[in-house]
C-alpha cells in the first residue's frame, strides 16, 4: 500500500446564490488515493464534478464556499489553512489543476515563459529566472513540447498546442494530486489520445504523484483511470475499480451512463444505445429520498422516503442504492 | 414588441434618461404656450440683467405706500458693504483706532458701522498710510454717512408751462409698497443675456432648435451609416473594401475639421439651421456604418438569411425581413447617440463662429457663443452660460443614458 | 519578426494615404462650393473694409495664391508645393505676419496643452474604471457616475465652469491667456510659473470631461476579463490576486488604446474649442480668430495641421498597439 496523497473526509461545499439560497453542490464526498494511482470521476453536466475539482483544492471564491470536511494532502489538513497559506503552500505545487476547455486557460498576451515565472515565483519567489528557464524547456522537452513554445504567446499556439502547454504548467512543479477536469473534451480524437497520453507519461516519470481525472463520459476512464467514482446530485454514488465499474456497473445510473454513451471499444458494454431520461434534481431543495428515484427506472416507493445509505462491499466497492446487490443484479438481467 | 418595451422600462438608466429627455422635450413644447413672448425680444436695454423681479420704479412711486417699522439702514448697510470695504474698516480700525481683533467683527455691518462712526476722523494722521489709501477711506467714510442717511426722498414735478418743479410726493425711508400691487413687473428667473433677452425664453427655444438640429443630423447621419453599413456588410468584396476605407478615413480625419471647412466654405448666407443640421450629419455617419457592418457581417451567414437567399427573395426583401429587423436595435442606439453629438457639434461649431448664421432663432451653440463674445464668463453673468451649458449636459446625459440602458438590454454580456 | 514589419508597413502607407486625401479634401472643399470660390472667399476677406488699395490687393493676392486661371490639377500642385515647404501665405486678419510664422507660435501650446491632457485623462479614466471594475462600492456607485456626467458636459462648457469657480470666485488661478499679459515670452522662471498657473484650468478641463467616458470603457473590458477562463486558472496556479489583477487591467487597457485613437479627432476637436474659452494662445483660439477675421489662409492653415496632428496621433497610437498586443502580431502571420 503506497502513501495516501489525498484524503477527503465528507467534504461540503456550496453556492450562495444572489437571493441567498444555498446549493450544496458538493455534499459530503469522502475519497482517497494513494500514491501512484489515479481516480476517474464521472457523471452528467450539473452533477457537481466540476464543482467538487474545485472545492478539493481547498480555495474557494464567491459564489462558493465551504461549509464543513476536511481535506488532507499528503497528510497534511489543509482545510484549517487561511486562504494566502494554501494559495502558497498548495496550490500548484502539491495540488495542481487543469481546468475545463484548457484552451482558453492561458492569458492571451502573455509569454509562457512569463505566466511560468509567475507559477514558480508564487511559490518561491527567490527563483533565479534562469533556473526557471531550464526547468520549463527540460520539462516540455521530456512531454515533446518543442521549446519555441516558451516565447511564444498564447494566441500564437494552435488548440492542442495550448491544451497540452497548460497540461505542462499545471505539472511544472510536480504536484502530488493533479486534478483534471474534462481535460479531454472538446479536443478531436488524435488530440484526445494525445492528451491521455501525456497525463500517463507524467505518472510514470512521477512528474505527478496522483491524478484526479474528471469526464462526462465514463468509458473514456477505462483505460486511463485506476478506480472510477460516479457522481450524481452532489454525491458519490458508485465507487469501484475501473474494471468493474465499467464492465459491471451496480447502480442504475451508473448503468445508464455507460448506456448513454456510443462506445466503439471492443468487449465495452453499451452497444445499445439509451439516454437516461429527465434531469437532475434541483439541488436548492434536494429530494428527501434517492436523488436518482425520479428518473430511476427500478425505483420503488420506498426510494422516495428514506434517505439511502452507501453500502460497502467487500473487495471495497461502495455504491448508493435502497436495493442490495443481488437485487441490482437481478434487474440488471431485465436490459 | 410589447414585452421589448415593457422590458426597456425595466431598466433604471434608460428610463431615467428616457424620463430627463421627456421632461426637457416637453418643457419646449408646453413652455412656448404659457408664455407667449418672442424669445428674441430684446427686452432689456443692456447686458446681462441678473436674474430677479424687475418693477417699474415709476409704479413704485405711484403706488399706495405702506409705513413699516423697520430699520432699513441696517440691511442696507449689510447688502452695500462689501467684505473688501469691511475687511479696509477693519484694518483701519486695528491700525489707527488700537482695537483689538476680537473687538472688530465683520460679519456685523452694524457694529462695524458704529465703531466706525466713533473712530474715524478722516483728519487723523494715520501714519504709514500713502496718500490714495487715506482718500479711500475718506471716501468710505461718505459713502457710509450716505447709507446711513435716513432723510425722505422728494419727488418733483415740472410744470409744463413754467418750467418750474414743485414737490409732488416726499418718501420717507420707512415707505413700503406691496410688490403685488405695483402692474408693471417682470420676473427674469435667469436674467437677460448680451442683447436684454430674457435668457429662460431663449434657452427654451434654444433647445428645441438644438434638438431639431440634432435630430435631423441623427436621422441623415443615420441614414447614410446605415445604407454604407448595409451595402458594405451584405454584398462584401470589393464594395466593402471600398466602403470600409473611405469609412476608416473619415473615421480618422477629424469630422470637426470637416465641419469647419464645409461651413466656412458654404458661406455666411447659406448657412440657416437646416444647412447646419445637413452638414453635420453629412460628417457623422461613420460610427453608425462601422457597427452596422459588422452586425450585418455576423448575421449574413445565419439560417434564415441562407433560407431566405435560396428561396429566391430579392436582396431588398432579404434585407428589410431578415436582418433589418435583427439591426434595429443597434440602428436606434446609433441615432441616439448620433442625436446627442449632433448638439454638441452644432455648440462646438457656434463657439468658433461658424454656427447657424440667423438672427431669427437662437440655439445653445449660438447662446453659448453670444454670452462668451461679450465676456460674460469674464463678468460672471453666470446666468447667461451655465443654463447652456446645463441643458446641453443634461440632453447628452439622458440620451447616453438610454443608449446604455438599451445596450445592457439587448447585449446581456455586459450585464454583471 | 516579418509580422511586425508587414504591420507597420501598411499602416504607414495607410496614414500616407489619409494624408493625401485629408490634404486633397482640405484643397477641394472651399472649390467645390457654387460660385466663384475666389472672389467668395475674397468678397467675405474685404467685407468690411474701406481703403480700395487693400481691397485690391487682397483680390490680387487671392487670383495669385489661387492661380484662378489655372486648371484645377496645377493649382492643387502649388497648393502643395506651397504647403510642404510651410508656405500658407500671409495672413490677412494679422497682416504682415506669415500664416507659417502664426501657426508656429501656437501650435505648440495646444500640442503641450492637449497631449498631456488627454493622456492623464485616459490614464485616470482608465484606472477609475478598473477599479470600479474589481473593488465595486463608492467607486461604482458614486465616483464613476461622477465623472460619467462630467463626460457629457462639453470641454468648452467645463471650461467655463473652471473658469467660474477658480478664477472668478476663489482667485486661485488666473483667467485668460497663457501667460501673463505683462510678460514677454523668456526663459525665465516668473514666465514659467506664470505659464504654469495659467495652464491648469485649461488642462484640467480637458482631464475631467475626458476621465468618464474612458472609466466606462475600462468598466465594461474589466467586468469582461475578469471572468475569463485565464483569471481561474492563474487563481488555482497559486498566482496572487494582485498579480492577475495586472493581467486582467493589461488585457483589458488594450481595447482601450485603440479606443483611443478612433476618438482622438473628436477629443481634439472639443479641447481647442475650450482653448477659446480662456483666449489660451493655441490653435482653437487662433482658429477663432482666422474665423471672425475671415482670414482665408489662416483657416486652412489651422484644419491642415489640426489634421496632421491628428493623424500623427493616431498612427503613433496604432504603432504602439502593434507592440504590445501580440495578437496583432499572430494575426499577420496567418
Amino acid at each position: 500500500m503506497g502513501k495516501t496523497m489525498l484524503e477527503v473526509d465528507h467534504l461540503k461545499t456550496k453556492y450562495i446564490t444572489r437571493f441567498g439560497e444555498n446549493i450544496f453542490a458538493v455534499d459530503g464526498i469522502s475519497l482517497k488515493i494513494e500514491e501512484g494511482k489515479s481516480l476517474g470521476i464521472a457523471g452528467e453536466s450539473g452533477c457537481g464534478k466540476s464543482t467538487l475539482a474545485l472545492s478539493l483544492m481547498g480555495y474557494y471564491f464567491a459564489p462558493l464556499h465551504y461549509q464543513s470536511g476536511t481535506i488532507k494532502v499528503d497528510g497534511v489538513n489543509i482545510t484549517a489553512m487561511k486562504p494566502d497559506e494554501i494559495r502558497k503552500k498548495v496550490l500548484g505545487n502539491e495540488i495542481a489543476y487543469i481546468p475545463q476547455a484548457a484552451m482558453n486557460a492561458l492569458n492571451p498576451t502573455q509569454k509562457i515563459i512569463s505566466f511560468i515565472e509567475d507559477v514558480v515565483r508564487a511559490h518561491d519567489s527567490g527563483i533565479a529566472r534562469k533556473d526557471i528557464y531550464d526547468l520549463a524547456r527540460q520539462r516540455f522537452e521530456v512531454l515533446g513540447l518543442p521549446e519555441s513554445v516558451l516565447n511564444k504567446h498564447a494566441v500564437e499556439l494552435s488548440g492542442g498546442m495550448r491544451q497540452r502547454t497548460v497540461i505542462a504548467i499545471s505539472t511544472i512543479l510536480s504536484p502530488k494530486v493533479l486534478i483534471a477536469d474534462e481535460p479531454s473534451s472538446a479536443l478531436d480524437v488524435t488530440s484526445q489520445k494525445m492528451v491521455i497520453k501525456m497525463l500517463r507519461s507524467l505518472m510514470e516519470k512521477g512528474f505527478i504523484k496522483s491524478m484526479i481525472f474528471i469526464t462526462h463520459e465514463l468509458p473514456l476512464l477505462y483505460n486511463v483511470t485506476d478506480e472510477i467514482m460516479v457522481m450524481y446530485a452532489g454525491q458519490i454514488v458508485e465507487h469501484g475499480t475501473a474494471r468493474e465499474m465499467v464492465f459491471d456497473p451496480l447502480h442504475p445510473y451508473s448503468r445508464g451512463l455507460m448506456g448513454s454513451i456510443l462506445v466503439p471499444e471492443e468487449g465495452v458494454r453499451g452497444a445499445k444505445l439509451t439516454a437516461i431520461p429527465g434531469t437532475p434534481p434541483n439541488l436548492k431543495k434536494p429530494p428527501k429520498g434517492c436523488r436518482f428515484a425520479d428518473r430511476c427506472r427500478y425505483a420503488k416507493p420506498a426510494c422516495m422516503l428514506h434517505q439511502i445509505a452507501e453500502s460497502h462491499l467487500e473487495n471495497g466497492r461502495m455504491f448508493r442504492c435502497y436495493l442490495e446487490e443481488k437485487e441490482l443484479r437481478e434487474v440488471c438481467k431485465d436490459e | 414588441m410589447k414585452n421589448q418595451i415593457r422590458q426597456i422600462f425595466h431598466s433604471p438608466k434608460f428610463t431615467l434618461g428616457f424620463t430627463i429627455f421627456a421632461l426637457l422635450l416637453l418643457l419646449t413644447i408646453f413652455y412656448p404656450l404659457i408664455v407667449t413672448d418672442d424669445p428674441l425680444e430684446m427686452v432689456g436695454q443692456g447686458n446681462f440683467f441678473k436674474p430677479g423681479t424687475y418693477i417699474s420704479v415709476k409704479e413704485a412711486v405711484d403706488t399706495d405706500p405702506y409705513t413699516l417699522n423697520l430699520h432699513t439702514s441696517t440691511s442696507r448697510l449689510e447688502k452695500n458693504l462689501s467684505m473688501d470695504e469691511r475687511m479696509a474698516m477693519a484694518d483701519w480700525l486695528q491700525q489707527f483706532a488700537g482695537l483689538s481683533p476680537k473687538e472688530v467683527d465683520v460679519t456685523d455691518a452694524d457694529g462695524l458701522v458704529s465703531l466706525w462712526k466713533e473712530h474715524y476722523d478722516s483728519a487723523s494722521e494715520q501714519k504709514g498710510l500713502i496718500a490714495a489709501r487715506k482718500k479711500y477711506f475718506s471716501r468710505l467714510d461718505k459713502k457710509i454717512q450716505g447709507l446711513l442717511e435716513n432723510s425722505d426722498v422728494l419727488v418733483a414735478e415740472k410744470n409744463e408751462e413754467t418750467g418750474e418743479v414743485s414737490v409732488k410726493k416726499t418718501i420717507p425711508s420707512t415707505s413700503y409698497v406691496n410688490v403685488s400691487e405695483v402692474g408693471s413687473k417682470r420676473v427674469f428667473i435667469l436674467g437677460t443675456d448680451n442683447f436684454g433677452r430674457d435668457v429662460l425664453t431663449e434657452l427654451v427655444a434654444a433647445i428645441k432648435t438644438s434638438l431639431k438640429i440634432g435630430f435631423i443630423a441623427g436621422l441623415i447621419a443615420t441614414t447614410i451609416g446605415l445604407s454604407l453599413g448595409l451595402i458594405a456588410g451584405y454584398l462584401g468584396g470589393f464594395i466593402d473594401d471600398l466602403i470600409l476605407f473611405i469609412t476608416n478615413l473619415f473615421t480618422v480625419i477629424p469630422s470637426f475639421i470637416l465641419l469647419i471647412l464645409i461651413s466656412y466654405s458654404i458661406g455666411k448666407n447659406a448657412r440657416g439651421v437646416m444647412m447646419v443640421a445637413v452638414i453635420i450629419g453629412l460628417t457623422s455617419w461613420t460610427w453608425t456604418t462601422r457597427s452596422v457592418r459588422s452586425q450585418v457581417i455576423s448575421l449574413r451567414n445565419r439560417d434564415h438569411v441562407n433560407l431566405s437567399k435560396l428561396s429566391g427573395h430579392s436582396l431588398v426583401r432579404i434585407i428589410l425581413t431578415d436582418i433589418l429587423p435583427y439591426i434595429a436595435s443597434y440602428v436606434v442606439m446609433a441615432l441616439i447617440l448620433q442625436i446627442s453629438s449632433g448638439i454638441l457639434a452644432e455648440a462646438q461649431l457656434s463657439m468658433i463662429g461658424l454656427g447657424p448664421a440667423t438672427t431669427t432663432v437662437s440655439t445653445l451653440g449660438l447662446m453659448m457663443n453670444w454670452a462668451m463674445s461679450y465676456s460674460a464668463h469674464l463678468n460672471g453673468d453666470w446666468w447667461a452660460y451655465f443654463p447652456v451649458i446645463l441643458s446641453i449636459a443634461l440632453i447628452s446625459f439622458s440620451l447616453n443614458l438610454m443608449n446604455t440602458g438599451l445596450d445592457q438590454i439587448f447585449n446581456p454580456q455586459l450585464r454583471e | 519578426m516579418t509580422g511586425y514589419k508587414k504591420y507597420y508597413t501598411n499602416k504607414i502607407i495607410w496614414y500616407l494615404i489619409t494624408l493625401v486625401i485629408a490634404v486633397v479634401l482640405n484643397f477641394v472643399l472651399p472649390r467645390l462650393m457654387p460660385g466663384d470660390p475666389v472672389s467668395a472667399i475674397a468678397a467675405r476677406a474685404v467685407d468690411g473694409m474701406t481703403d480700395s488699395t487693400a481691397i485690391q490687393a487682397v483680390y490680387e493676392d487671392y487670383a495669385e495664391k489661387f492661380g484662378v486661371n489655372l486648371p484645377m490639377s496645377t493649382q492643387f500642385l502649388i497648393f502643395l508645393k506651397n504647403a510642404v515647404r510651410g508656405d500658407f501665405g500671409v495672413s490677412f486678419s494679422q497682416y504682415p505676419r506669415t500664416v507659417s510664422d502664426i501657426i508656429s507660435s501656437s501650435v505648440w501650446w495646444t500640442v503641450c496643452l492637449q497631449l498631456p491632457a488627454i493622456l492623464l485623462g485616459w490614464i485616470l479614466g482608465n484606472v477609475l474604471g478598473a477599479i470600479s471594475a474589481y473593488k465595486k462600492g463608492i467607486f461604482d456607485k458614486g465616483i464613476l457616475p461622477a465623472f460619467l456626467f462630467m463626460s457629457n458636459v462639453p470641454a468648452f462648457g467645463m471650461a467655463t465652469i473652471l473658469l467660474y469657480v477658480f478664477s472668478l470666485k476663489l482667485g486661485l488661478a488666473p483667467s485668460s491667456g497663457g501667460y501673463g499679459f505683462d510678460l514677454i515670452p523668456a526663459a525665465s522662471l516668473t514666465f514659467f510659473r506664470s505659464v504654469l498657473a495659467h495652464y491648469q484650468l485649461p488642462f484640467w478641463s480637458i482631464v475631467l470631461i475626458t476621465v468618464g467616458g474612458q472609466a466606462i470603457g475600462m468598466r465594461s473590458m474589466s467586468i469582461y476579463e475578469l471572468n475569463a477562463d485565464y483569471v481561474k486558472y492563474s487563481r488555482f496556479m497559486g498566482i496572487k490576486d494582485r498579480k492577475i489583477v495586472g493581467y486582467v487591467f493589461r488585457n483589458a487597457m488594450l481595447p482601450q488604446i485603440t479606443g483611443l485613437a478612433m476618438s482622438i479627432g473628436t477629443m481634439i476637436g472639443g479641447a481647442l474649442v475650450a482653448e477659446i474659452i480662456f483666449s489660451y494662445p493655441g490653435l482653437g483660439t487662433t482658429l477663432l480668430a482666422a474665423v471672425k477675421g475671415r482670414d482665408y489662409p489662416l483657416i486652412s492653415a489651422c484644419t491642415l495641421i489640426i489634421t496632421v496632428m491628428v493623424l500623427l496621433a493616431n498612427l503613433f497610437v496604432e504603432l504602439i498597439y502593434g507592440v504590445i498586443d501580440p495578437r496583432i502580431k499572430a494575426a499577420q502571420q496567418d
